[in-house]
């Protein structure tokens, strides 16, 4: 566990590095998370791409934007790291840690959240002071739905990895990737039990349960939550599945860090 | 130790090429502390070899073992006790650091930074980046960069290191430091190290043990010494400062396996075969009769790359 810990601490670190080093990139991200913001709040709805289906709420609005946001940067996470480290020459070096690939590619993502929370969390408090806006979000009941609802566009990322292993350029399809998303969050998961069975859909039919319909995480239930991961555990399988299946085609054909 | 058996790999043909056989019943040991090279010409099968020991390329058939540890079917286990530089200064984070190159490559490998912090100073010293510990690897020169994608693979602590073409690209300078790090890391800290190359130079200097690969088949596996000894062609060279008469020349083109040429400053060298010490008393013999000027004697040297380019010449006769 010391060593997994190491792991997540050495990519949490270099997350921190790169912010530091692309500073004017970065700034420019985070003043656009927070002109969002600032917009949101001001009562735009123009941008909340997938939201709407959270309800019209100001908390709703913001929820939603705050959701999209994290289901396309965990899909990147993977997506763009497989792509970017086989890129640059690195990927066989990840390859030959002693964690195994798939708790670096864990360490990688979750490092990337807990970076992305704390950059959401804090541009959003400061949207709020500069606005003047006053939300009530239950970020406690929130929290553990968004993690859940996270594996799924993540084991998406691993599958568009595999496939960028074995076919090397395919970022025309992989740009289709946000589109989808948008589609399965608006999916109506509480209408059919299969559909629940979707990437994020569940997840994001669960936050119109707290945000519309004003529900704890109490009132939800622990059965729903379980379930939630349970899917989201099926996805990341079927997805680092489909890595797997790719990644041992590379290996065959001697092409794994090729791009 | 390192001990690999059979090994084979073909690589499959993709839009109606035939399949390339890169690997072919490859098979050899190295013991702990020796330094080792694959060398051979492009495409022969190096890298595929080094990337199957580093797990990266499954292949089709044979074994790998890395100090008893099944390469191909417990590979992370395996891959404790290697590391490896396999695209020269690709193979680090050009916008980290030195340091923290170091720092993220350790914990890959499962070593906490904070622990190995005099481990890092050590490399930094060794290789001769301490003032260069805290700028980040994009702004280092080449050779620099290289020495660092090799710290970084010695910073892992593991026992094997692989370096493919470790000196592809470096300048003459940079390249004998390379050479010389690889050496003392050797002596001192018994690793073994095993290094791809197709510069004969860079083998000849650095190993004590050549395998010399073609067309994915082992050709030679010797010590550079007895590769060298075995294919020494001894040879005498003797120069004349004169011409000589018709007479002369009759008897010594008569003579087995002397060869006569005429130099562009008018003098004539003889190449004479010292194995047959009767050929060259019959040449002194010509040449004493007419009291011949003779300019100069010397024994000709066989270099490594006449011994590689007659190897790989006679394997291919041989398939």
């Amino acid at each position: 566990m010391r060593k997994k810990l190491i792991l997540f601490w050495a990519f949490l670190k270099r997350q921190y590095v790169y912010f530091r080093r692309y500073l004017f990139n970065s700034l420019g991200g985070m003043l656009t998370l927070y002109v969002v913001f600032l917009l949101i709040l001001g009562g735009y709805k123009g941008l909340v791409a997938p939201a709407g289906t959270e309800g019209d709420t100001l908390e709703a609005l913001v929820v939603g934007y705050v959701l999209w946001f994290f289901l396309m940067t965990s899909y990147q996470d993977v997506y763009n790291t497989v792509r970017n480290e086989s890129l640059t020459g690195t990927l066989e070096q990840l390859y030959m840690s002693t964690h195994g690939f798939g708790w670096v590619m864990g360490a990688n993502v979750a490092a990337a959240f807990l970076a992305n929370l704390v950059m959401v969390a804090l541009l959003l408090t400061a949207a709020l002071w500069t606005s003047g806006a006053v939300v009530n979000i239950d970020v406690g009941g929130l929290l553990p739905v968004l993690v859940g609802t996270l594996f799924g566009p993540v084991a998406i990322g691993f599958a568009a990895a595999g496939l960028a292993l074995v076919f090397k350029r395919i970022d025309s399809y992989t740009q289709m990737v946000q589109f989808v998303l948008i589609a399965l969050v608006a999916v109506p998961a509480e209408k059919a039990f299969w559909l629940r069975l979707l990437p994020g859909s569940f997840g994001a039919s669960l936050v119109r349960d707290i945000m519309i319909r004003g529900q704890s995480l109490l009132e939800i239930g622990l059965a729903k939550l379980v379930l939630l991961f349970l899917i989201g555990i099926g996805h990341l399988a079927l997805g680092y599945g489909v890595y797997k299946v790719c990644e041992k085609r590379a290996m065959v054909w001697g092409m794994l860090g090729h791009y | 130790m390192v001990r690999v058996e059979s090994l084979e790999k073909t690589y499959p043909g993709r839009r109606g090429a035939p399949p390339v056989k890169a690997v072919d019943r490859v098979s050899f040991q190295v013991p702990q502390g020796q330094l080792v090279g694959l060398l051979g010409p492009n495409g022969a099968g190096k890298t595929t070899i080094v990337k199957m020991m580093c797990g990266l390329i499954r292949p089709d058939a044979g074994q790998i073992f890395i100090n008893g540890k099944d390469m191909v079917c417990r590979r992370t286990e395996a891959l404790v006790d290697v590391s490896a530089v396999l695209e020269g200064n690709r193979n680090i984070y050009w916008r980290l650091t030195c340091r923290e190159n170091l720092e993220f490559f350790a914990a890959l490998k499962g070593r906490s930074p904070r622990e190995i912090q005099p481990e890092i100073a050590r490399y930094l010293d060794l290789f001769k980046l301490n003032d260069k510990a805290d700028t980040e690897a994009r702004k280092l020169s080449r050779g620099m960069q290289q020495k660092l994608a090799t710290a970084v693979a010695l910073i892992a602590q593991s026992r094997v290191v692989l370096l493919d073409e470790p000196t592809l690209g470096l300048d003459v300078q940079a390249s004998l430091e390379i050479r010389e790090l690889l050496k003392r890391i050797v002596q001192d800290e018994g690793r073994t190290v095993i290094l791809t190359s197709h510069d004969m130079n860079v083998v000849q200097d650095t190993c004590e043990r050549v395998i010399i690969i073609n067309e994915g088949r082992i050709v030679a596996d010797d010590s550079i010494e007895h590769l060298l000894d075995l294919f020494q062609v001894k040879v005498c060279r003797i120069v004349i400062g004169e011409s000589l008469t018709p007479a002369q020349q009759q008897a010594i083109q008569a003579l087995p396996q002397v060869l006569l040429e005429e130099e562009n400053n008018g003098k004539i060298a003889l190449t004479v075969p010292l194995e047959d010490a009767q050929v060259l008393h019959e040449l002194f013999g010509i040449l004493a009769a007419n009291s011949t000027v003779i300019c100069a004697i010397e024994q000709k040297q066989t270099s490594f790359e006449r011994v590689f380019l007659e190897i790989l010449g006679r394997s291919e006769h041989g398939a």
